[in-house]
């Protein structure tokens, strides 16, 4: 059943935010982003949304976050569910945009308790397109767009990297060619996107069902990817509207060639000896150059396959029964299906491997609705069922005879090491029960209370339910008789909540038990034997994380609905933090165990505003606005836990730079107890020292590792505007971010002359005539950056009435427009939310910049 | 629709269940439970006894006792005057950790240290781990309790050996026997009840312990602890009783060797009567090769002199040598089909004391080291330009950091030891050789050594002789009467490589002294770095220990 929530279409119904009682955002179709276009769903509300941060790695989605990151061990992206199918954020990849009716994003705990386990990172609701009434339609929308390089880095070319190297007075070693192996490894690259849908109905059924095609090549040589996607839904209704039926389906089928090491072919390409050839050596091979051991022949690497396929197959089916005028019971079935499969070959290396899951959901939902003079009281209970199965295997093989056949035939590897060979197999269950209660009084007051319960077979048996309280309320002063003289007000509503929601994402199946697996052939005797051996310290204690949180709320709406403004305050705080805390070796057996211990605040305050400036029958002009203040705090992290004192190091390396001479204290981000995650640690550099020899140095001016900065934003913004005039209309979207730094691992490694002459240096590197390496906070820079993430230029073709084509729209769009920032090194939009080994560390591996042009056209029949 | 039905099903099913603890029960699939893993002998001996060899190497840094970088080889070796890293021009700075540990100047949050520390202790509680179910085990089956016993003995002969080690390193380590000991009541105990701990484990488990040679390859006892094993063990226990009953090592005194005793087969021994009395027993397994490279050969399985090794296979076990990888000059890598980081080199120390430059090199060193021009299958090797021959200067190293120096990237010998294996993968890392951890000809070298410390020089002449004349080799005479510093010197270039010079220096007492590019031991001449801090993060975890004397 589809969340009830009230929609304000501003006219056109171009851009508005419509926020609700419960802090949930309500994103219609009507107002994504280059919805005809975009072949990625996330990538249709990027910047929509107060408090989402939307991380892309090179091509692919990385990371969504939800009012910033509350656990440190995992299961920060958000609860997707897809016409009533949980899954994680991977789900949306099957679905297109152009097949989304709604996406309702809940970040407040009142919202999102209902969820349980799986509800503390938020929870992003979408709903597909439904058939309706009326007459067989088709409609038809196609792009296709091309892809530009128009900036790399500006290393030295072979004849200044000769020059610089007879000006530092080394050896060299000149194969007498000039190869720019970055624009090698590039190109320009050309989707192909089409999207068939047929949509029709009577009174009491109602279908659409859809096809979507994709095909592109990305910028670098030989990476391409090619998708297939489909949704079907029906709708029935019998007996006089007591029952009613949906089934659905929605699958893709996405095949993607990938890079295999994106840092070390971007390394490569860029500091390979630009005098070596780009053709085969006489065997056929491609020369390398040993004492560059950091780097290969980035033909080498272009020629490396890492290729995935995955299916997605989600079907569901709901059967609603209308009991009682008040009453209605649901019962819900959903099952999902991921299968991905991937196959990586090397010059001598080939493996293949596959993971298959499996996830079948019931529940039962019941639903009371009444209103009474003055009173409206709503009442919700459910009863779920969660399977989830878990396989996978890989395989491995090494000295292939022939570089040839790569993955698809895996016998050309002469040799199988025992580690390159696994199977796995894991299930997890749950069972919960909620109960959801509302009351109204004369649109004025409301009241919502929410209780979920939560059993989990991945925890202790002492600790398998958890329970996720929530309260609401919400006060609507333009109701209020003291009110009624504002006219110019026509909403006014103040909101609080408070509710508890757990995270399960961070631990796998069984992680509670204490269960043997292989752990090698044991060296020794005649007959190799695989042994088993417990390979974790096992806690049976273990139970969810907690987040509890307080929000407040104020929507307001003026002048005739033409102007809507919406802030609100939250306070989150995550308890029982699941944790690999360090513990003492002996008495146990390994150095971490996974604990509920610690704790970490994430506070905000966001604001939207959507205004209808100008509304006239020729002209209409929209423009709308959200900015996000984040603040998060690693409170603690250890103590005592069930009488043993776990503990974690006050401060943890989290992301670093690798590279050549950089292979020792080579730590940039830290996670630091008391900071904000991700702050970046180092030494003071006051700006270079020049010395008498000409040479050029970081000045250290306090060698300590102090905290310098934060990777993550502590602002936010993303911006909407939209002009129409007639049949033409302008649509631009604007992101930004503030507040964090940057740490220039590239510069930093290219620009020192101590490279030379085996890895290749910027070109401005041999005037600065910087001979260091040593990480200090001199390549630490502001992170702030306004983005045009794309103008799209859409024009309705007027036609003239007749029987085959009913309305035609083409649209010419242009992504990555331009990006404003101080940043110097290639763009500043690098991981800057995902707590991980890259988390605000440019290092290498920042694919070459490119505009992408769209030109789309939508036909309905 | 057969979906909408089973999906109905299903639903219905849901609500009708009412055994929801039941429904959240797991039968993990793919993996043993304790009752499957030690349902039986062949189970028991498997997961609760060779399981643990996977572990007496190593595939990852500060993981097994030789073949990886950062652990207890590199602790042992190092900080020596044998090997060095020097730094190569922004190559091997590593943020100074090679330096600090070269120069005996380390902090104690070092994160090799903590990390070895990790290694050893793990094995150990799974020792513990795996006595406690052999026991248990025991308990419902009487009848098999002979076998039982001896996997017993040679799990507490395997605790022993890793207690060595963590004693060797530390001093004062915490002595537990038993799992289920909470980490507030664990206490460092001394080392010399430590040491005398593991005497006594190993002299308990000799009886039950396979009295054949451990490295044997048609062998079940191939890689395992056996009766030599442990023999050897305690001969090199015996010969350092001075250092390990010395509780109090920072006040420059220790107890005479002559004043410890051991019983030995019914006998009271004091350190050096044990220590030859337990070397002589090594007689009747072993023998010298005629060859020194033999020991070393790629299929060195065969090797009479070898005691206890590291099985490697690059086909089946994970178990990785990395000191090629690291010593090796990149074009000498390339040759050899892999790439190598241009690393560890002997010092000068060590390459004078082989005679090197003079007309007297040692035969030895050309077993152990790439000196000179670079040969490989009786080829020049050459410089990636294909025309400069590729040449190793092993006098070269005259500072530690050689940056700018015209041989920065090619001073310094490189370790030879172990015969290139033509099958070897990863760089290497991956040979059929087998890594030799205690060798036969070292238990002659103590015999001498324990001989001269009796005050018999002449006595210790054969086994010194056997050692340093093997079978047709014979370029120096030998005096009649040998002499500690003569033995000190012979196991330099006997054991080049092998991982023992830190224990050697302890026990000659020059590990704490100025030597080679260390110019410097004002700072330990209380000797309190002949053991290492205890790793700053276990300190914070255990309030009530201190930390080592000195530190």
């Amino acid at each position: 059943m589809r969340q009830k929530c009230r929609l304000i279409i501003i006219a056109m119904g171009l851009a508005c935010f419509t926020p609700t009682l419960y802090g949930q955002e309500v994103i219609d179709e009507s107002e994504l982003n280059n919805k005809e276009i975009a072949t990625n769903a996330i990538d249709a509300i990027k910047g929509r949304v107060a408090g989402m941060q939307v991380e892309t790695t090179g091509n692919a989605l990385s990371a969504v976050r939800l009012r910033g990151t509350t656990s440190l061990s995992g299961g920060n992206d958000p609860l997707v569910i897809v016409d009533g199918v949980m899954g994680d954020i991977r789900m949306l990849e099957s679905i297109l945009p152009t097949d989304i009716k709604s996406f309702n994003i809940l970040k407040d705990a009142s919202e999102t308790a209902q969820y349980g386990s799986r509800g503390a990172a938020g929870v992003i609701v979408v709903n597909t397109q439904q058939g309706s009434e009326g007459e067989t339609r088709l409609t038809y929308n196609t792009s296709l767009s091309m892809s530009p390089i128009y900036k790399r880095l500006k290393m030295l070319d072979a004849d200044t990297y000769r020059l610089a190297i007879q000006q530092f007075n080394m050896g060299i070693l000149d194969k007498g060619y000039n190869t720019d192996f970055q624009k090698m490894i590039d190109r320009t690259g050309f989707t192909q996107n089409h999207h068939l849908a047929l949509t029709g109905g009577n009174e009491s059924s109602n279908y659409r069902v859809a096809v979507g095609y994709f095909d592109g090549t990305t910028v670098i040589k030989g990476r391409d990817e090619n998708s297939l996607f489909s949704n079907i839904n029906v709708t029935h209704k019998m007996w006089d509207e007591f029952m009613r039926i949906d089934l659905g389906m929605f699958g893709s089928i996405n095949k993607n060639k990938g890079i295999k090491d994106e840092q070390k072919l971007f390394y490569s390409a860029a500091a390979f000896n630009p005098t070596f050839p780009n053709h085969p050596n006489a065997d056929g091979g491609w020369d390398g150059y040993g004492a560059a051991s950091q780097i290969d022949n980035p033909n080498v690497l272009l020629n490396e396959k890492n290729d995935t396929k995955v299916g997605n197959l989600a079907l569901h089916a709901r059967l609603t029964l209308q009991l009682l005028k008040e009453l209605d019971f649901t019962l819900f079935g959903g099952y999902t299906y991921n299968n991905t499969e991937n196959g990586i070959s090397t010059a001598g290396d080939a493996s293949r491997s596959q993971l298959r899951r499996e996830f079948t959901m019931g529940n039962a939902t019941l639903r009371f609705n009444k209103s009474w003079n003055n009173h409206t009281l709503k009442a919700t209970g459910l009863f779920e069922l969660n399977h989830e199965l878990l396989q996978g295997f890989n395989v491995a093989v090494a000295e292939m005879s022939t570089g040839l056949v790569g993955y698809d035939n895996l016998s050309a590897g002469s040799i199988r090491p025992w580690d390159g060979t696994a199977s796995m197999k894991e299930t997890s269950k749950m069972v919960s029960f909620m109960g959801k209660a509302e009351y109204d009084y004369a649109d004025r007051y409301k009241m919502g209370f929410t209780l979920r319960a939560d059993g989990s077979s991945k925890f202790g048996s002492n600790n398998r339910w958890g329970y996720f309280p929530s309260v609401s309320a919400s006060w609507n002063l333009h109701n209020e008789q003291f009110m009624k003289s504002v006219d110019w007000l026509n909403e006014l509503t103040l909101s609080c909540g408070y509710g508890l929601a757990g995270n399960q994402g961070a631990i796998d199946s069984y992680t509670a038990m204490r269960l043997l697996r292989p752990n090698g052939i044991a060296a020794t005797g005649i007959k190799p034997i695989a042994t088993f051996q417990e390979l974790t310290n096992a806690n049976p204690d273990l139970k969810w994380e907690v987040t509890r949180t307080v929000n407040l709320g104020i929507n307001t709406k003026m002048l005739n609905g033409r102007l809507v403004f919406t802030t609100s305050i939250y306070n989150t705080k995550t308890t029982d933090m699941l944790y690999p805390y360090t513990v003492s070796v002996p008495p146990f057996k390994y150095p971490t165990m996974m604990a509920n211990l610690g704790s970490m605040r994430n506070t905000g305050i966001e604001f939207s505003i959507g205004g209808t400036l100008i509304a006239t029958k020729d002209i209409s002009l929209n423009v709308s606005a959200n900015l996000t203040f984040q603040k998060n705090k690693l409170v603690s992290l250890g103590g005592n836990y069930k009488g043993e004192e776990l503990y974690a190091p006050t401060e943890i390396a989290i992301a670093g730079v690798n590279g050549a001479g950089l292979h020792g204290d080579n730590q940039i981000t830290f996670q630091v107890i008391g900071q904000p995650l991700g702050v970046f640690m180092l030494p003071h550099s006051e700006g270079l020292e020049f010395w008498e020899d000409g040479i050029t140095t970081y000045y250290l001016t306090d060698g300590m590792r102090k905290v310098r900065g934060q990777a993550i934003p502590k602002a936010l913004m993303g911006s909407n505007i939209s002009f129409r005039y007639k049949d033409f209309d302008v649509d631009i979207q604007v992101n930004g971010a503030f507040g964090h730094k940057i740490y220039n691992g590239t510069s930093l490694q290219y620009v020192n002359i101590g490279s030379l002459p085996f890895y290749n240096v910027l070109a401005k590197a041999a005037e600065k005539n910087i001979y260091d390496l040593t990480i200090t906070d001199y390549w630490l820079e502001s992170g702030d950056y306004v983005n045009i993430d794309y103008i799209t230029l859409g024009w309705r073709i007027p036609l003239k009435e007749n029987k085959i084509v009913k309305s035609m729209r083409m649209t010419l769009t242009m992504n990555n427009v331009a990006t404003f920032t101080h940043y110097s090194g290639l763009t500043p939009m690098i991981n800057s939310s995902d707590i991980n080994s890259t988390v605000g560390v440019d290092d290498k591996r920042t694919y070459p910049l490119y505009h992408t042009y769209t030109l789309g056209v939508s036909v309905n029949f | 629709m057969a979906t909408k039905k089973t999906l109905l099903t299903i639903c219905a099913a849901g609500i009708l269940c009412c055994g929801c603890s039941d429904y959240l029960e797991e039968n993990p699939e793919g993996m043993l439970t304790e009752e499957q893993a030690f349902c039986n002998l062949t189970q028991l001996k498997n997961n609760a006894l060779l399981s643990i060899y996977n572990y007496i190497g190593g595939n990852a840094s500060s993981q097994g006792l030789q073949g990886t970088d950062r652990g207890v080889y590199d602790l042992n070796s190092l900080t020596t005057d044998e090997q060095i890293i020097p730094i190569r021009s922004g190559d091997w700075e590593d943020g100074y950790l090679w330096y600090r540990l070269f120069q005996h100047t380390w902090g104690s949050d070092e994160e090799p240290f903590i990390n070895t520390w990790n290694y050893l202790f793990k094995v150990i509680v799974m020792t513990n781990e795996g006595i406690e179910r052999m026991e248990n085990y025991k308990k419902g089956h009487a009848e098999e309790s002979m076998k039982v016993n001896s996997y017993i003995a040679e799990l507490r002969a395997l605790r022993a050996l890793f207690y060595f080690y963590a004693m060797d390193l530390w001093g004062r380590v915490p002595l537990i026997t038993s799992t289920g000991i909470k980490t507030s009541d664990m206490t460092l105990s001394d080392r010399r009840t430590t040491f005398l701990f593991i005497v006594n484990e190993l002299q308990e488990a000799l009886p039950y312990l396979e009295p054949i040679q451990s490295p044997m390859p048609s062998s079940e006892y191939y890689g395992r602890i056996t009766y030599p094993v442990a023999v050897f063990l305690l001969a090199k226990l015996a010969l350092n009783a001075e250092v390990y009953y010395d509780n109090d090592w920072t006040d420059n005194k220790r107890p005479d060797g002559k004043d410890i005793y051991f019983t030995v087969n019914g006998e009271k021994k004091n350190a050096w009567q044990a220590t030859e009395s337990y070397c002589k027993q090594l007689d009747r397994f072993h023998t010298t090769t005629l060859l020194y490279s033999a020991n070393f050969s790629v299929h060195n399985e065969t090797s009479v002199e070898n005691i206890f090794t590291i099985p490697m296979d690059p086909t089946i076990y994970s178990n990785q040598y990395v000191y090629f990888f690291r010593s090796r000059h990149f074009s000498q890598g390339n040759v050899l089909g892999g790439k190598s980081e241009n690393g560890t080199c002997g010092t000068v120390t060590a390459i004078k004391a082989f005679g090197y430059g003079t007309d007297h090199v040692d035969y030895r060193f050309y077993d152990c080291f790439y000196a000179d021009t670079v040969y490989q299958n009786g080829q020049i090797v050459y410089d990636e330009d294909g025309v400069t021959p590729l040449v190793y200067h092993p006098l070269a190293i005259t500072q530690y950091d050689l940056s700018g120096l015209a041989y920065e990237k090619t001073a310094g010998a490189r370790i030879k030891k172990y015969a290139p294996d033509p099958t070897a993968r990863m760089d290497s890392k991956l040979i059929n050789n087998d890594i030799v951890l205690f060798r036969y000809s070292d238990a002659l070298l103590m015999r001498a050594e324990a001989l001269v410390r009796m005050g018999n020089g002449e006595l210790a002449y054969p086994s010194f002789s056997e050692v340093r004349n093997r079978g047709t080799y014979s370029f120096d005479t030998i005096p009649s009467v040998i002499t500690l510093d003569m033995i000190y010197k012979e196991r330099l270039l006997e054991l080049m490589w092998e991982g023992w010079r830190r224990n050697d220096m302890i026990r000659f007492g020059t590990y704490n002294t100025a030597y080679d590019l260390k110019d410097y031991a004002e700072h330990e001449a209380d000797g309190h770095t002949i053991v290492f801090p205890i790793p700053t993060a276990l300190l914070q975890m255990h309030p009530n220990w201190k930390q080592n004397p000195g530190y």
